[in-house]
């Protein structure tokens, strides 16, 4: 069994117990309850488990064809199977050598980061290293996943995957309503399908309504809106149509304007002091007085025979007010303003076309969406109404926004429309194996090809069938052998095909953040908060912790190519040099380290303590050989280990899912 | 592994990503028959160390009234309140509040007619950044990026761009072109300084690699390989000498005076130390120019940190024999609005405004374009936001066309039409 187990171990169990504090009954009766007799029943299936024979799948990787799977599984473990067997004949056919099962010290590393964010704890790793049930590791994961961490941990995924790209630099003001809301919703577990129709239908102040995030980081520009909402949800790069066909896809100019048709009547109102913004409609129809107002400042002449009451050829601000038609008392005073040269209180014909005109107000939405004429920019360009490119499906012309919307959300989300679920679980399967489908992970596309769409197809088959339960995901890519294999040495001189071993990853910044704060023994609560470091826009003062002033200097776009990724100066100083986390590697005073070298003084303990801490592992024969003749030149007991502490802080692996 | 093949590898990362490595051999090379790596590398590496161009920009966030600084209309109504006064070039006026800056006419163009659509913050804060209009699909790399990726000196000490103040960043060209961020110049910047003495670090540094062994091996060798080479350039920059570059506090009492004590002031002082030692691009941002109510008060009080620290940088530059490689551009996002507005302030403009553009080969002394009378609209050779971009390649010696492809594999070149101002160079 594990090699956890062995003598020494169970030693230094005892030693773990007493050093934390915990009455060695404590730390026994919980590996005696997992005796295997504890183990049998709690599984997640709701009905008996049927493993479907292998031959049924289609392995190698030609198109992306829909296999269908005759009777959806509904069961995590048999679509994990059936993902496994999909992916391993494929590995056999190519001859490939599959690494073999990682070690439940690696399992425990790499769950707990996926799905809580952080390093599990030091008990935590000690106890699962000694229990012996079979099914440990999915329990693990169903521990995982009714954390609050959980929640918090993949609500920050979501919100960088979201505002990393925002185009309204002061998209950051949404975050105070979206990080709990979005909590909430992974607490609960509300399924993908819901938390997507309430982004693209959200209205409301930004600051209390957190799914307006969407809108709000493309400052309500239709298109941009459209084009987000498509990479995010759809995996589909639409945007690309934008000025010209697609150029590698199968989309013409004409369906990315379509579909940014949606969202022409999505208003986003800004507010002064203090700032704030609001998600808001167009109204069509009897409301849409504004922008007739905007078309009737085409033609002056005619506007001053309509307005003028007097004659003089002239409208006054009081004539305004009285016209139908006028745009309303405050709109027209300040066309007064803006044309009245003479300043005599009216404008004439002349002086309304000198008028400097009014650049358009990017995000403010209008009442019917026109494409741009790319000849002649400056025109109007033509009108092009709703339509879904997926389908072509047409909700109908003229509708409001709350229809507009509503009617995208039900295509996107629906069970026919297969980016939808494969967006998602390419994204996913990638943040945890990874390694996705598709890559980039957000650019799927008709004429993309998979890797191993039948695997990827089982998957899908299986959220849709459990009602895109996210949770559901989680425990199947996590049951995958796949999702399991070590990470192993790469022979660079080969190709080896995907998914044969596991990748090690770069942690995300919240990951690492927590890591840190995990392995130094840190409460995020009792963190002075950080020197001010320069305005950062509307809502930084929100912002001022040190989580945010970490992830300023860390987060990085979450659909970012893996081989774009790299560490920066900034990154490298601060884990090096940052004077809080100097504090903490101390070796005296009340830190963790210096609580560790009291506890243990051999050095032997000490350095598993640590290296259990940081790495949640034991550390190697090497390691401990390479530390102890690091302890012996050193001047003190405690500055060795602060620089120990500090290499390993400082370390490729800790920075890494392995 | 000595330094230099170090450098080299950094170099591969940084001149080529994957795709672009593939995007240039198929345009070129591959046509011609075998062509390896390192020939590439070298061919780059010529370019490279050109001659030590360099650039800074000065950055008004906000949007600076032309009215208010380099294109004054005293007398006219939209002029508002504020005088002119003469400079060291004669039949040059500029407005009154920037006395220093007259000094040194002889070495600044003026472009009155600079012109654009887009009068929302930060969408012009973005497209005069980076040439693009900002689009959630891709983050577009700034002109100041693409330049330090270009021209910048791989081997240099310090981050090829820095920035005092936030700035836009490197887009897709990704981290080794992001902006090194300085909050307060002239002190040093956040955890530059070592927390032990530098034999403790090496030691540290030393014991890490030792430990980084077991990893390796085990299947994170590449992840290992991109960490270590990282933490020697950190260590590098943190060890190095050059780094006394962030520190002004060496420079003489009376020079620090002329800057200004401000810290726009002392971001330009700061500016010229970090081109000294080598760094390709810096941005060193005044804010507080969105002047839409009392605005003739705040650009009074805005001109009294710029005027010195602006005109104090293009002499000490022109002393130390640098202001030939080094361009300086002054400017904002956009302009502000002909008529006062009630509340005695400008709103914003981008149909006119003004840049202000000074070394770098360019020809100072001299005015390109003019508005109206009004100020409501540009008069003659109107400059677009691509021909300033373009103008300022032709000074660095950067080719404009040269494309970056996006993550998607999108082809954008460096600067998207446009033509450089041939008068600046006559």
């Amino acid at each position: 069994m594990s090699r956890l187990m062995s003598r020494p171990m169970l030693q230094w169990v005892g030693t773990l117990g007493l050093a934390v504090g915990v009455p060695m009954a404590a730390v026994i009766a919980p590996i005696q309850a997992a005796q295997p007799k504890a183990v049998a029943k709690k599984t997640e299936s709701k009905r008996p488990v049927t493993i479907r024979p292998a031959s049924e799948t289609t392995a190698g990787g030609k198109g992306p064809k829909v296999t269908t799977v005759a009777s959806p599984e509904k069961d995590f473990r048999a679509v994990a199977k059936k993902t496994d067997d999909v992916i391993l004949a494929e590995l056999n056919r190519v001859k490939a050598p599959v690494a073999a099962k990682c070690s439940d010290e690696d399992f425990l590393r790499r769950v707990s980061l996926d799905i809580a964010g952080t390093v599990p704890s030091p008990s935590e790793v000690t106890l699962f290293g000694i229990d012996p049930s079979p099914d440990k590791r999915t329990k693990a994961v169903d521990r995982l996943l009714g954390t609050k961490v959980y929640a918090e941990n993949w609500m920050r995924y979501w919100r960088d995957v979201i505002l990393m790209r925002a185009t309204e630099m002061r998209a950051n003001l949404v975050r105070k309503s979206f990080e709990p809301w979005m909590t909430e919703q992974l607490q609960k577990n509300v399924a993908w399908d819901k938390i997507t129709t309430e982004i693209l239908t959200a209205t409301g102040d930004i600051e209390e309504v957190g799914d307006t995030i969407l809108v709000m980081a493309q400052g309500g520009e239709a298109d941009e809106v459209a084009s987000e909402a498509s990479r995010i949800f759809l995996g589909i790069q639409i945007q690309c149509a934008n000025c010209h066909d697609h150029p590698s896809d199968i989309w013409k100019r004409e369906q990315f304007h379509q579909f940014a048709a949606f969202f022409t009547r999505v208003r986003l109102q800004q507010r002064n002091m203090p700032i704030g913004f609001e998600v808001g409609s167009v109204q069509g129809g009897g409301d849409g007085m504004r922008e007739r107002f905007q078309q009737s400042l085409e033609n002056p002449e005619e506007l001053i025979r309509r307005m003028d009451r007097n004659g003089d050829k002239k409208i006054s601000k009081e004539e305004a007010s009285r016209a139908p038609g006028g745009g309303g008392p405050g709109l027209f005073a300040r066309i007064i303003d803006l044309a009245d040269t003479n300043k005599d209180g009216a404008v004439t014909a002349e002086e309304l076309k000198k008028m400097p005109k009014q650049e358009a107000r990017p995000g403010r939405g209008s009442e019917e969406y026109f494409m741009p004429d790319l000849n002649d920019p400056s025109s109007k360009g033509t009108r092009v109404d709703p339509q879904f490119f997926v389908n072509n499906a047409k909700p109908g012309i003229g509708l409001s926004d709350s229809d507009r919307r509503d009617k995208v959300s039900k295509y996107v989300t629906s069970r026919d429309n297969p980016w939808f679920a494969r967006a998602f679980i390419n994204r996913i399967w990638y943040e945890l194996v990874g390694e996705g489908f598709y890559m980039p992970i957000d650019d799927l596309g008709p004429e993309r090809e998979a890797k191993y769409p039948a695997a990827l197809d089982a998957l899908r088959a299986g959220f849709v069938a459990n009602n895109y339960d996210i949770q559901w995901l989680f425990k199947a890519i996590t049951a995958t052998e796949t999702y399991q294999r070590q990470i192993r040495p790469r022979d660079a001189s080969q190709s080896t095909p995907a998914f044969a071993s596991a990748t090690p990853s770069r942690l995300r910044a919240d990951q690492l953040f927590d890591s840190v704060l995990n392995a130094l023994g840190l409460r995020e609560a009792d963190l002075p908060p950080p020197q001010f470091t320069g305005n950062q826009g509307p809502g930084s003062r929100l912002l001022r912790s040190q989580r945010n002033a970490f992830h300023a200097s860390f987060s990085v776009d979450p659909s970012t190519m893996p081989e774009d990724i790299a560490g920066t100066v900034p990154q490298a100083l601060y884990m090096m040099n940052y004077p809080l986390f100097a504090g903490q590697i101390r070796g005296s005073g009340s830190t963790r380290l210096a609580g560790i070298l009291q506890k243990f003084p051999n050095d032997k303990d000490a350095l598993t303590e640590l290296f259990i801490n940081v790495h949640a592992r034991e550390p190697s024969a090497t390691e401990l050989k390479t530390c102890q003749e690091f302890i012996q030149q050193a001047k003190s007991r405690p500055e060795a280990y602060e620089d120990i502490l500090w290499s390993l802080l400082n370390s490729t692996e800790f920075q890494t899912k392995r | 592994m000595t330094t230099s093949i170090l450098e080299d590898v950094t170099l591969s990362r940084r001149g080529f990503t994957r795709r672009s490595f593939l995007h240039s051999v198929s345009a070129g090379a591959l046509a011609a028959g075998s062509v390896n790596f390192h020939d590439l590398m070298s061919l780059q590496a010529e370019e490279l160390r050109k001659d030590g161009r360099a650039m800074i920009l000065l950055w008004m966030e906000g949007g600076p009234s032309q009215f208010e600084t380099f294109d004054p209309k005293p007398g006219h109504e939209n002029g508002g309140p504020t005088e002119a006064i003469d400079t060291a070039v004669s039949g040059i006026r500029i407005a009154k509040g920037w006395e220093e800056t007259a000094k040194v006419m002889k070495d600044i163009a003026i472009i009155r007619s600079m012109n654009n659509k887009e009068g929302q913050h930060q969408r012009a804060r973005y497209q005069l950044h980076t040439g693009y209009l900002p689009s959630g699909s891709v983050r577009h790399p700034s002109l100041g990026s693409c330049i330090a990726k270009e021209i910048g000196d791989p081997k240099s000490d310090l981050p090829t761009i820095c920035s005092v103040g936030q700035s836009p960043g490197a887009g897709f060209l990704g981290v080794d072109y992001e902006p090194f961020v300085v909050d307060r110049p002239g002190d040093m910047p956040q955890n530059v300084t070592l927390t032990t003495d530098s034999s403790r670090f090496d030691r540290r540094l030393g014991l890490l690699g030792k430990l980084e062994t077991d990893f390796a091996g085990r299947g994170g060798e590449a992840a290992v390989h991109d960490h270590k080479r990282l933490y020697e350039k950190t260590a590098k920059m943190v060890l190095s000498p050059h780094v006394k570059a962030f520190d002004i506090s060496s420079e003489s009492a009376e020079l620090k005076g002329r800057y200004g004590n401000s810290q726009f002031g002392k971001g330009c002082l700061l500016a010229r130390r970090l081109v000294e030692h080598g760094v390709t691009f810096v941005e060193v941002r005044s804010n507080g120019w969105d002047t839409h109510q009392e605005g003739f008060a705040a650009i009074t009080k805005n001109a009294g940190e710029v005027d010195p620290g602006m005109a104090t940088l293009i002499a000490d530059l022109k002393d130390r024999g640098m202001l030939d490689r080094t361009l300086v551009v002054w400017m904002g996002e956009f302009g502000r609005t002909p008529r006062v507005n009630p509340r005695n302030g400008r709103d914003h403009y981008p149909r006119v405004f003004n840049a202000a553009i000074a070394g770098g080969g360019s020809r100072g002394g001299q005015v390109i374009g003019g508005s109206t009378a009004d100020g409501t609209a540009v008069k003659d050779d109107p400059v677009t936001v691509p021909d300033l971009f373009s103008t300022i390649c032709k000074s660095l010696k950067v080719d404009p066309s040269k494309e970056n492809l996006s993550p998607i594999g999108r082809p954008l070149k460096i600067v998207d039409g446009g033509a450089p101002v041939a008068k600046l160079f006559g």
